[in-house]
């Protein structure tokens, strides 16, 4: 294995017909959305006012922008990429320009294909540097996201979309009693869990993520897969960066990393192995809609909202530390 | 597959191989210390090598290197722990609490330790015991613990905990240079001969270098990775102990991006986040220094220090990628 990486060596040096005898993800999809029911329901047995729509908003609001940003984390894991780090400065950096494009008057459509645009742009530059330097995309991401993040600061302190035009209403109004923004979230989910095992593109890329050489030996190119994975994971989180935009009021720089750890916590609680070749990207609702309820169930249970740093990281130890031993029980 | 020929191998042949790479990696960083230096001097001028500027970068370098030279355990022995940051904070805040409750350093100091290395026990149970991803898990503790700092220093944010023999003692100077940052060179100095011409190095070199080859030599892997997490963990709390002494209190802020600057440092010093076996400690502190050059140099001549993260961005990939050059992992 010429990437020695501890997550490497815990999965990817299985033989491949290991991996058609995984279970199809029905086991983690039971093991999240029972965590998800008893979640519901002790909170709703401690406060029944926890069962409202006001519960519902909140937490849909928040799955919406982790739920597109996890499908993009989701794609980069399972073509083996592990993570992208960057994620926070693309979402911010097409949110900002989303906001600066609608500032100067461009009409709607074409700023949402703007931002978009941004998002496949900045994960072309990162598959660039990861292709051609044949760097690892962790560090590569790392400081791809250092030197973004930096140069925005340099460039600007706080944006904001413009108030008061349909871009923000649309941002802040609900369809059928859940928020705009939750919708396109799922419609994403929907489409890309259905295309990814279903499409050509989408088993090379699991191929590839599975076991590389194998892929390669079968003909699928590397190169390849690797800017087609980034270009349209950027592309989705430039996605979610309009939403974003849409949806908050002036947003400084930083903002985009707190994003980062709801949204790997969410990946590998939807069973995506970091080390690629599996997962299943319809998940992502359950696992993100779980993580998104601890926040408004820690307040309904009294806890200040300085607890929910504590229990999301606790959470995503757990998690891991539950995927690890999973992947070594199924090595043995 | 490489995996064959890679346990094929002695470990005796892989850590000649290794060491060679860190002993070029260490020129390298050597050489761009010189350029810094250089840069500093024709651009700042003889101010640059001026006695108190020299104190003003030794006391901002002489915690991170300490910091540095216990993370860089992990580092080598292959399981990154990317929660040094938050545990420095949480290490200061603690101790200020127990000296703010009138305890005495004798018993804050050790108590302190004790809590950061129960905290490092967690990371090293999930990730040794139970195989999960390290970068996940230390991600995800290292979100836990600033949460756990934000409640430590409830509500004002900050402990005052001013104790003036502590202060005296951190504050005090060994000609230009800050006792710390002696302290500090002088246990990178022991952890360099730890790592070069010990059999508890070599160990730890060959656990993180390739863990079936040692494992097969009859090294644990796992208690040496084991230890080398909790190493890590200890040195972040003697970090966190020293800023409280530097400072008089702490803050729930403190230690905050930490964990970044150091790995970065060294990583442009020859370590990798990725891959264990490489690294030296004389290295790391190079690393730091050539940071703390740049970001004096930028500060001297106000310059925004966000270029100081858009330098330290591109030299990262700068040394990732002549790492490659050299020999050390592609990835593909």
């Amino acid at each position: 294995m010429t990437d020695a990486t501890t997550i490497a060596q815990s999965t990817s040096v299985q033989p491949e017909g290991f991996r058609a005898k995984l279970p199809s993800g029905w086991g983690t999809a039971a093991t999240v959305a029972a965590a998800w029911i008893v979640l519901i329901v002790a909170s709703g047995i401690h406060r029944p006012d926890f069962l409202s729509h006001q519960t519902v908003l909140a937490v849909s609001f928040t799955m919406a922008i982790v739920g597109i940003l996890a499908v993009a984390q989701a794609l980069v894991g399972m073509s083996g990429a592990i993570l992208d780090l960057s994620q926070p400065t693309a979402l911010i950096l097409s949110a900002a320009v989303v906001a600066w494009l609608l500032e100067c008057g461009v009409p709607v459509p074409v700023v949402a294909i703007a931002g978009i645009l941004v998002g496949a742009a900045w994960g072309i530059a990162n598959a660039t540097i990861i292709v051609f330097g044949k760097l690892n995309p962790i560090i590569v991401t790392l400081a791809t996201n250092f030197i973004g993040g930096a140069v925005m600061f340099l460039i600007f302190q706080n944006a904001q979309a413009p108030l008061k035009s349909g871009f923000s209403d649309f941002g802040r109004s609900y369809f059928l009693g859940l928020p705009n923004i939750w919708w396109p979230m799922a419609v994403l989910v929907l489409l890309a869990g259905y295309l990814v095992p279903r499409t050509r593109y989408g088993r090379h890329m699991i191929a590839v993520g599975g076991n590389r050489f194998a892929a390669q030996a079968r003909g699928i190119s590397l190169r390849k897969t690797r800017f087609a994975v980034f270009g349209i994971s950027g592309a989705i989180v430039g996605a979610a960066g309009i939403l974003f935009a849409a949806s908050n009021g002036p947003f400084a720089p930083a903002v985009g990393s707190t994003y980062q750890l709801p949204v790997i916590a969410g990946v590998i609680l939807a069973g995506v192995s970091l080390a690629g070749g599996r997962g299943s990207i319809w998940l992502i609702l359950l696992s993100v809609g779980f993580l998104s309820t601890v926040p408004t169930s820690l307040v309904f249970f009294g806890f200040s909202s300085n607890w929910q740093a504590v229990f999301q990281g606790l959470i995503l130890i757990v998690a891991v530390a539950i995927d690890g031993f999973r992947a070594k029980r199924l090595q043995r | 597959m490489t995996v064959e020929t890679s346990t094929a191998n002695t470990s005796g042949f892989d850590r000649q191989h290794l060491r060679d790479l860190a002993t070029g990696s260490v020129t390298s960083i050597a050489v761009t210390l010189i350029a810094v230096i250089v840069v500093g001097l024709s651009w700042v001028g003889p101010n640059f090598v001026q006695a108190s500027n020299i104190t003003i970068i030794g006391t901002f370098v002489a915690v991170p290197m300490l910091v540095a030279a216990f993370a860089g355990f992990a580092l080598l022995g292959g399981v990154v722990d990317l929660s040094i940051g938050s545990m420095v904070g949480f290490s200061s805040c603690l101790c200020a609490t127990l000296l703010g409750w009138g305890w005495p350093l004798a018993t804050a100091i050790p108590v302190t330790l004790v809590a950061c290395m129960a905290f490092g026990a967690i990371n090293a149970t999930a990730v040794v015991i139970f195989g999960a991803d390290t970068i996940a898990a230390t991600l995800g503790m290292l979100v836990a613990l600033r949460g756990v700092c934000y409640l430590m220093a409830q509500p004002t944010g900050s402990l005052t905990a001013f104790d003036t023999n502590f202060y005296t003692f951190t504050n005090l100077t060994v000609g230009p240079l800050p006792l710390l940052f002696v302290i500090a060179l002088a246990v990178i100095v022991i952890a360099a001969f730890i790592v070069t011409r010990t059999r508890l190095g070599r160990h730890v070199q060959a656990a993180g270098g390739d863990d079936r080859a040692a494992t097969r030599a009859g090294i644990s892997v796992t208690r040496v990775r084991f230890g080398a997490l909790l190493l890590s963990a200890l040195g972040a709390g003697i970090g966190g102990i020293l800023y409280v002494g530097q400072l008089g209190s702490a803050s729930n802020l403190t230690g905050t991006g930490l964990e970044f600057q150091v790995y970065a440092a060294m990583m442009i010093g020859g370590y990798s986040i990725l891959r264990g076996g490489v690294g030296n400690p004389i290295g790391a502190a190079l690393g730091l220094l050539v940071v703390a050059g740049t970001s004096n140099i930028l500060d001297v001549q106000a310059i925004s220090p966000y270029f100081t993260n858009i330098i330290v961005g591109l030299l990262l990939l700068a040394a990732v990628l002549l790492d490659r050059l050299r020999g050390g992992d592609a990835y593909e």
